[in-house]
């Protein structure tokens, strides 16, 4: 298996292309809101740039979010641009902007594929997570995707009054035509730190959920991907920082993490070519703080509420 | 044998110093390659197929023919066995 090392570019970009969004869910990592879009968002002229880079580079997978990806001025421009130029591209969305027109022209653009956020199988439980948020609407959306033929994902993010319905919300998936479902532990940071309280889970908890995927990913073995990350968020950093994956986060203004759970920066597409930030990044990983606010997160898990603090490396 | 083959829907192909990387994006898994794999997918990339591709590697690398041909025969074997290629026609 190649490093990230010996790659010339990155093989994954993950871009939140705004922080905007239309709900204020209680778990998100990245503070989105309404009125949150950061002041300094890359403009049309920059974002444009930043994708061309990236099909010259031919990284080969892109995703957008967000906050809400749909509520960008340019959004489908943008998947445009990178659709026409062979890029692969996921889109993560809540699923609000789904609508028949949309929905046929993200398959006429052909996006490989639309991740909808699901973190309920009930419009009640939906809610409580998932804050403005509307259940049905959410819901006709995917249905939208299927009607036209878009591929479609599922994500779901477990607290203590959902993990109930975990396995109800991977048969839903199943039943709206998904053809993956992804879930994991829900981290400790950004609008999380205050809702913990209502969020957290035991471990004993995240035992039974775990089960209860194992139990659905053989379910449904041939028919739809359950996909869980069972690993706590120490584990997986430990793993990265000896072998980084090949993916840059890159921020709606334009700076790029090194990973989403670190507060690392590596570079600034407002400044730096995708070839200078990638370079960066390679050595980024070997810099002393990264390994230092890993090990320092074995005593105190807490630090992940500092994740909205960059540290410029 | 003569059908042509191509990279499956979701399989992107970037060349490397050390010869290239398949990213199969629906299961976001990552397949390296050496230079002779390589060399094979950019042959199925261009649209030959397999008696061709073996040609035009015995061209350029060094070898008995017929043993270049048992390499690519199973190269692409692999290649199609993991769902990175499939025949033109199915595309």
């Amino acid at each position: 298996m190649a490093s990230s090392e010996d790659l010339t570019a990155p093989l994954y970009v993950a871009w939140q292309i705004t922080n905007e969004c239309n709900l204020a869910c209680l778990h998100c990592i990245e503070e989105s809101g309404p009125g949150k879009a950061f002041r300094d968002e890359l403009d049309d002229k920059q974002v444009f740039d930043v994708i061309d880079q990236m099909m010259e580079h031919e990284v080969p997978y892109l995703s957008f979010s967000g906050g809400e990806p749909m509520l960008h001025a340019r959004f489908f421009e943008m998947v445009e641009r990178v659709c026409a130029r062979g890029g692969q591209l996921k889109i993560e969305t809540n699923g609000h902007y789904l609508s028949p027109e949309n929905c046929e022209r993200l398959h006429r653009l052909g996006v490989k594929a639309v991740q909808v956020s699901l973190d309920g199988a009930s419009s009640g439980t939906f809610g409580r997570m998932r804050v403005r948020g509307e259940f049905d609407r959410t819901i006709a959306g995917v249905r939208n995707l299927r009607a036209a033929g878009v591929p479609i994902e599922v994500n779901f993010s477990p607290a203590s009054f959902n993990v109930h319905e975990a396995g109800a919300i991977v048969d839903l998936a199943y039943e709206l035509g998904a053809a993956s479902f992804y879930s994991g532990r829900t981290m400790f940071t950004g609008n999380a730190v205050k809702a913990w309280r209502h969020l957290s889970l035991s471990d004993e908890q995240y035992d039974v959920f775990f089960g209860v995927l194992r139990r659905k990913a053989e379910e449904y073995r041939g028919r739809m991907r359950v996909h869980f990350h069972e690993a706590g968020l120490l584990e997986e950093l430990r793993y990265r920082l000896q072998s980084p994956a090949a993916l840059l986060i890159v921020l709606p203004n334009g700076l790029v993490k090194i990973i989403n759970a670190l507060p690392f920066v590596c570079g600034d597409f407002r400044r730096q070519s995708l070839p200078e930030i990638w370079g960066n990044f390679r050595r980024a990983w070997q810099d002393p703080r990264v390994a230092k606010f890993i090990s320092d997160l074995a005593d105190d898990p807490g630090k992940t509420r500092t994740l909205h603090q960059w540290v410029h490396l | 044998m003569g059908a042509t083959m191509q990279l499956a829907k979701h399989v992107k192909f970037r060349e490397e110093k050390f010869g290239g990387v398949l990213f199969e994006t629906r299961s976001e898994k990552v397949f390296t390659l050496n230079a002779t794999a390589a060399a094979v997918v950019r042959e199925i990339a261009a649209g030959h197929d397999q008696k061709e591709i073996a040609a035009r590697l015995a061209d350029r690398f060094s070898g008995p023919p017929a043993a270049i041909e048992r390499e690519v025969a199973g190269l692409i074997g692999d290649l199609q066995q993991k769902g990175l290629v499939e025949d033109s026609a199915r595309g």
